[in-house]
């Protein structure tokens, strides 16, 4: 369907884009508001997930290699059971893009008082659907660009922060035993499973070495994770719960002399590249899950409807920025994991059951 | 068709692209450079800002002293901070802008009533910084932001380089933040007093200073406490890098002053049998600048006896400053339930909702290792006949 080619390392930085560009900001918060003082843990046990996602994603594509999701679906569960599952995850893509964008706009609206939640939104999606149509190339070379920007300037924030870190807030570790950081980590793991994406990205390689590069993406997300997580409680303690955006409230302190302060502009700038990688990639595969699911012989034509259902459904289904949050905590611990997780869990079992592979002819 | 709707797109977005819709200019701010946040008689809330006024700044003609005033006055009242935030921005034509605020200061009535409700405001609003300094002022908070200091710019100035070489406690908004919820949930705060103007200057003309501390219990405040017994809560607070201190030598008349005194304070909290115990671990050096007395410095044997003169006196600063803590306010602002926390978990959990009453029997035992290292540039004391130093 989309015949561009990327490398296995631009399959990692996108990963890496997508899912730290939105939980830098806002997982911290939610994850101390289980694990307390133990939020730095939390993130450990929430990377079992991603590493176990990707390793699922993997042997599934090397069962059947150069094939779509939706291809290996037929061949192991049957076309009924496939166009009912297409229809779960068109839904579940729709759905997590709106509320992904819905989430970006809220953060933008923080500064931008005066724009309307829907400009934000429109003039966002657009830029995306332009990168969209050009392809998954294209996505993969702007996520190549934006990588060394989005990860040097999470790291010179940190270094900027470093005379106001108060080491000894990590005290006492493990207070009320492992229970408080293992309910933090399911939030984190939410953002882990999304790896599952690589699934899509999978038959666009053009190499072989996206399991070792996959399971690097997940290592290097869990160590900018703890790193983050420990600023972040370094400097806020037992606030950092009550803050919508810890990270951008820490970096408001940063002050070097009284000559470097107020940088968290460039918090807001790294974090708009990270968001439209992270918006772009849930657009591509939600364009590319309908394409495949409905056998379309070109995913072109729908990236427009598709973009504007997105910014409905982040209307429809988010109020506010609190139902927003709540969604995050109640409903998708449980939506995500089963649809990024499980159920492709489910069809490696049935591949393997059934001794259902296929090699290479197309 | 293609090209002429590609080049119109392109020059569509020329007037896209400058962002200037609703662009705010510096004329159109108003920057705010000191806050202050008091209650009426009819317990409403009265916000004073202090203004800065950019013309006075580049008019004029430089450093010509009889120009106007930096800043102006403006007060609104209202039933909260935000309210009476509202009402400042109807008698000011511009619009407000926090983000250079550096100084918030309580008056003593809110301070008294308590501070988090308007607090709330300050933390909640985007523009506010973390880092704005926090005090409560025992003059009425519109006289200290009207004064005219004959030094810096604004009295708001004033306050934050006082506070930049560690004069009083510097409290920042994140710093109150984490104090009202930290394990002990007490507060301190700088205390502002008024210096009395020079002779023959007006009654405006002179600058606030920073007096001891208020202390809070939970958001009210309790009390005050004075120069010397701040310095030793900044003492145990192991904020006080440098300071000077002067101190009776032995059996001597005078004193021998020692300055600056560099030092490190470690607080270690232990329980056994039921007892909880904290001990002060203070590591301070410094060098001679004065010697009153006619000792003789450079005599390995009169330092070892200074030294020991030296901890006992930095000893005595800090056992002053937790006295009336333990004895008088019965509230812990000196971190002690954050140790006794981090390193006994268990324990800790047990008397945490009454905290305030195991406070003040804990035994506290002050434990000073002081250096002298260097006599200065002269030996013996200067302007003293030989034969009179003594050993």
């Amino acid at each position: 369907m989309d015949k561009g080619r990327i490398s296995s390392i631009q399959m990692g930085m996108m990963m890496y884009l997508t899912i730290l560009a939105t939980a830098i900001l806002t997982v911290p918060s939610i994850t101390a508001k289980y694990a307390k003082k133990d939020l730095w843990l939390s993130p450990i046990w929430a990377s079992i997930i991603g590493f176990f996602t990707v390793i699922i994603v993997i042997q599934l594509s090397k069962r059947f290699p150069r094939q779509s999701f939706f291809q290996i679906c037929e061949h192991t569960i049957g076309t009924l059971a496939t166009k009912l599952l297409g229809f779960l995850y068109f839904t579940f893509f729709l759905i997590a893009s709106g509320q992904i964008t819905r989430t970006y706009a809220e953060f933008i609206k923080v500064f931008f008082i005066k724009t309307p939640v829907s400009v934000i939104m429109i003039t966002m999606l657009l830029l995306s659907a332009f990168t969209v149509i050009a392809g998954i190339e294209v996505i993969g070379r702007v996520a190549q660009l934006f990588f060394p920007i989005f990860v040097f300037s999470v790291f010179i924030i940190i270094f900027l922060l470093l005379p106001q870190l108060e080491p000894s807030n990590i005290f006492p570790i493990l207070e009320n035993g492992l229970l408080p950081s293992l309910k933090g980590a399911i939030i984190p793991q939410i953002w882990f499973g999304e790896l599952f994406l690589i699934v899509f990205l999978l038959p666009s390689l053009s190499d072989s070495k996206g399991m070792k590069w996959g399971i690097l993406t997940v290592l290097l997300i869990l160590v900018t994770f703890i790193i983050t997580n420990i600023t972040v409680l370094f400097i806020l303690n037992q606030n950092t719960e009550f803050y919508i955006y810890p990270f951008l409230s820490a970096t408001q302190l940063v002050n070097l002399g009284d000559f470097i302060e107020s940088i968290e502009p460039i918090i807001i700038a790294i974090w708009i590249l990270g968001t439209f990688i992270k918006i772009t990639v849930f657009y591509y595969v939600t364009i590319l899950t309908t394409a495949q699911w409905l056998k379309l012989s070109d995913y072109k034509p729908i990236v427009w409807p598709i973009g504007i259902l997105i910014v409905e459904v982040s209307f429809w289904a988010v109020p506010n920025l609190m139902v927003n949050n709540h969604i995050d905590i109640t409903v998708f611990p449980f939506l995500f994991p089963i649809m990024q997780t499980f159920i492709p869990l489910f069809i490696l079992g049935m591949a393997v059951i059934r001794k259902k592979s296929k090699s290479l002819e197309i | 068709m293609k090209r002429f709707f590609l080049s119109l797109s392109f020059f569509l977005s020329i007037f896209m692209l400058s962002g200037c819709w609703d662009r705010v200019e510096v004329n159109d701010i108003a920057i705010i450079t000191a806050t202050a946040i008091d209650l009426t008689e009819d317990n409403q809330i009265k916000v004073t800002a202090q203004v800065f006024i950019p013309r006075a700044l580049s008019g004029g003609g430089g450093l010509g002293t009889g120009g106007g005033d930096l800043t102006l006055i403006r007060t609104g009242i209202g039933s909260n901070l935000a309210d009476a935030v509202s009402k400042l921005q109807m008698v000011l034509p511009r619009t407000i802008f926090w983000g250079q605020c550096k100084v918030f200061i309580f008056g003593m009535g809110l301070a008294e009533n308590g501070i988090r409700e308007q607090f709330d405001f300050l933390v909640r609003h985007p523009e506010p910084r973390g880092r704005a300094f926090m005090f409560v002022s025992k003059a009425d908070t519109e006289k200290v932001l009207q004064l005219l200091p004959p030094l810096e710019r604004y009295s708001g100035e004033v306050l934050k380089e006082l506070l930049d070489f560690k004069i009083g406690l510097p409290v920042t908004m994140k710093d109150l933040d984490l104090m009202l919820t930290s394990d002990a949930q007490n507060a301190v705060l700088p205390l502002i007093k008024v210096y009395p103007p020079n002779k023959g200057k007006t009654e405006n003309e002179s600058i606030p200073y920073i007096s001891g501390s208020a202390i809070f219990s939970k958001d009210k405040m309790i009390g005050t406490i004075g120069e010397y017994e701040t310095r030793g809560i900044m003492w145990i607070k192991n904020m006080l890098k440098y300071s000077t201190i002067s101190f009776k030598a032995g059996n001597e008349e005078e004193e021998i002053s020692v300055s600056p005194v560099q030092s490190d304070v470690k607080l270690k909290p232990r329980i056994s049998k039921d007892k909880w115990k904290m001990t002060i671990k203070v590591q301070a050096e410094g060098d001679v600048v004065q010697n009153e007395t006619k000792l003789n410095l450079m005599d390995p044997e009169t330092i070892k006896r200074l030294e020991i003169d030296f901890g006992k006196n930095i000893k005595h600063r800090i056992e002053a400053a937790i006295d009336p803590l333990q004895k008088e306010f019965n509230i812990d602002i000196i971190d002690f339930a954050t140790e006794f926390h981090h390193h006994y978990p268990k324990e800790w959990k047990k008397v945490k909702n009454r905290w305030n009453e195991i406070f003040p029997q804990i035994e506290v035992s002050v434990d000073v290792n002081a250096n002298i290292r260097r006599p200065g540039y002269t030996s013996t004391p200067s302007g003293l006949p030989k034969d009179e130093v003594k050993k």
